[in-house]
């Protein structure tokens, strides 16, 4: 292994990780600065729903497509969604895998599942570009940032997947461009819309402390029959 | 960096967002990921598909901009990139009334929809807030807080105007039921329950007074109607304007606290019954210690409780019920009006979407006094007018006067001949005891004296 790819496996994903944690940490602490509402009347809503289970309603119910009328009316798009997240999720752990525990890619089974995956997400990544380009709804709501951050995650799945054999001995050129992606991912993401993950846990609590105190979460509608 | 001069309007709406905002409006400002699937569930989208300004998350986007480029850091170091973008003239806060005021409803159905659970309705509420603070706000919007504020009620009914028309639905009341105890007490100290309305009940539509006065007299009940701070309805949640929300429902509950009520009792109405039961309390900063229900949940205790007798065979046409957005989704009020229909009718008709996910009556968010705005609203109500179609329902019932009023409008704009009605004109119909034979209830619209005999 060169040295190159050893810094880029190990300092440069530490420094970047390091950078993505600090200034992390300096947007929940921003976001925390802010006053939380408070809600002073009684709960409404049928007995039974609480807050508690209104907070855990909403942060289960992306993973409940027959919950929100939006996934549940248009499945496709959520298994598009769910594709792309595991695809980052594998993408990410292989950023660990190999630097860490590189005997775990030695189980063809596990290369092909994170292979499988990743393309997975990387063709979803596409349809994702192509469907963004070419509605007018998406186009009017887009910004640069939405445009680069969807190619970025994109193009590092394309390197990702390439990457997930680990076979440096044959070239490194997939696995250098992969792991220098991922450090400016690291580093890109709190300033960008991908943070959306760090805000999701915030915004889905209030929202279902919300609902759930007023009796509104867990849904209920739509019964037809 | 633009030279652009800011107006003085625009440096006050910015000082003043940073004062309104909160965790939960940040969360929903930084977290949108443009994902585009609140798109389909506004109703304004789905009658105008091909242009995309009406999409929640573009106009959402309008109020992001700001935040952005005056509160977040990406928007203060990188505006371009992140599509921050400042607010300037008059003018651009006249295009911002239009979309905050003229495009959305409130009615919160994007909320429910949106992967990141990002509150809309929540933070186009405060724009609104924010925009009447400066003075930017629809006319309608103007004239009815200013009633508000300075008469008491949203409609501007004098108090001796009040007290004669409930003086005369008393009147009514005793003759219909035939019984000389029969009056609607006013200011009765110590009842078990204070009744509250919509002043629109006073002004156009008594017979719903009169129809729950028939209701507690026969089932016994202890109660009473305030002379004062007896409007529940509250243009503070449609205006944005905590400070008039706090001051309207404050009335309520310092005026049932005077008068040692045990329990305030609040008329079908949706934007009524969350301002005082759900809201009010935190725009008047008061931890309101009596409890409050929807004369929905009342009238069904009573036919639960066997206090009043229905004989739903008196409704034989068939009926549809409109959930009103701020009852079902602010509120998690849907099932007991459903029960209660149940109860008083043979032909239930469920529409669909419904509960929590029933389309707005685009009338909602005070979009019926903004007159500017009718042409757009009557036009997104197609969405609502196939809904309401689709169940081939003779009658619609809500337990809201504001979708009354939507509904009515919008089943006259795309003749669809249905009839329109609340579940306290019905429930008084169909009770036993209240001496009627009156099986198909009447439209709420303006009633004179005659109409009562």
């Amino acid at each position: 292994m060169s040295e190159a790819l050893h810094f880029a496996e190990h300092r440069l994903q530490e420094t970047a990780l390091l950078i993505m944690a600090g200034v992390y940490a300096v947007r929940l602490i921003w976001l925390m600065r802010f006053k939380a509402g408070k809600e002073r009347q009684a709960p409404t809503g049928l007995p039974g729903t609480t807050k508690g289970k209104g907070i855990i309603y909403s942060w289960a119910n992306i993973f409940m497509p027959w919950s929100m009328e939006s996934a549940r009316k248009h499945v496709l798009m959520w298994f598009q969604f769910g594709i792309f997240h595991m695809g980052v999720t594998a993408a990410i752990a292989l950023s660990v895998i190999i630097p860490y525990a590189p005997e775990v890619l030695e189980i063809t089974l596990i290369t092909t599942i994170f292979q499988v995956v990743i393309v997975a997400a990387f063709i979803v990544g596409i349809m994702r570009i192509i469907r963004r380009i070419s509605i007018p709804v998406l186009r009017a709501i887009s910004s640069p940032d939405d445009y680069f951050s969807l190619i970025l995650l994109t193009v590092w799945f394309f390197f990702a997947a390439f990457s997930v054999p680990n076979r440096w001995q044959e070239g490194e050129t997939f696995l250098l461009t992969y792991f220098w992606l991922t450090a400016f991912f690291l580093v890109y993401v709190p300033f960008s819309k991908i943070s959306h993950y760090l805000y999701y846990p915030f915004t889905r609590y209030y929202l279902g402390k919300t609902m759930g105190f007023r009796g509104v979460f867990p849904l209920r509608g739509t019964r037809r029959g | 960096m633009t030279n652009k001069k800011r107006s003085h309007q625009a440096e006050v709406l910015i000082e003043g967002m940073a004062e309104k905002l909160n965790r939960q409006i940040v969360g929903s400002l930084v977290a949108c990921v443009h994902c585009g699937n609140c798109t389909r569930s506004c109703h304004y989208v789905l009658t105008n598909p091909d242009d995309p300004t009406f999409a929640p998350a573009y106009k959402a986007d309008r109020i992001r901009k700001i935040f952005k480029r005056h509160f977040d850091w990406t928007g203060r170091v990188f505006p371009w990139w992140v599509g921050a973008k400042s607010i300037f003239t008059v003018e651009e806060l006249e295009e911002l009334k239009d979309i905050v005021f003229g495009k959305c409803t409130n009615c919160r159905r994007c909320s429910i929809n949106c992967p990141m659970g990002v509150d809309y309705a929540t933070f186009n509420r405060m724009m609104r807030g924010l925009l009447v603070s400066v003075g930017i706000m629809p006319e309608g919007v103007a004239v009815v807080s200013k009633d508000q504020w300075e008469i008491g009620n949203q409609m501007g009914v004098l108090p001796e105007d009040y007290i004669d028309t409930i003086e005369w639905m008393s009147e009514e009341m005793q003759s219909e039921l035939d019984d000389p105890t029969a009056v609607i007490p006013i200011d009765k100290m110590d009842a078990d329950i204070v009744y509250t309305i919509n002043p629109r009940e006073v002004k156009y539509d008594p017979r719903t007074i009169s129809d729950a006065g028939k209701i507690f007299h026969l089932a016994g009940e202890n109660w009473t109607m305030p002379s004062e701070g007896w409007d529940m309805t509250n243009f503070g949640l449609f205006s944005g304007d905590d400070a008039l929300g706090g001051a309207v429902a404050g009335r309520v509950y310092e005026k049932a606290k005077e008068l040692r009520a045990k329990k305030i009792v609040i008329s079908e109405c949706g934007h009524g019954y969350r301002s005082t039961r759900c809201e009010g309390p935190n725009w008047a900063g008061m931890d309101v210690e009596i409890p409050m229900e929807s004369s929905v949940i009342t009238m069904l205790r009573y036919v639960r409780e066997g206090r009043i007798k229905v004989d739903k065979t008196r409704n034989t046409k068939s009926y549809t019920f409109h959930d009103s957005c701020n009852n079902a989704r602010s509120c998690g009020l849907f099932e007991e009006p459903r029960e209660l229909l149940n109860l008083v009718v043979t032909d239930f008709r469920e529409m669909y979407p419904n509960r929590s996910e029933n389309y707005c009556c685009t009338g909602g968010g005070g979009a019926m006094s903004m007159s500017e705005y009718t042409p757009l609203r009557l036009k997104s109500a197609k969405i609502k007018a196939d809904q309401l179609r689709e169940t081939g329902a003779e009658v619609v019932v809500t337990s809201c006067h504001n979708c009354v009023d939507g509904l009515t409008d919008l089943i006259k704009h795309y003749k669809l001949g249905m009839e329109v009605t609340q579940l306290v004109n019905m429930e008084s119909e169909v009770n036993k005891g209240s001496g009627f034979n009156v099986s198909i209830p009447r439209r709420s619209i303006a009633l004179s004296s005659n109409d009562f005999k």
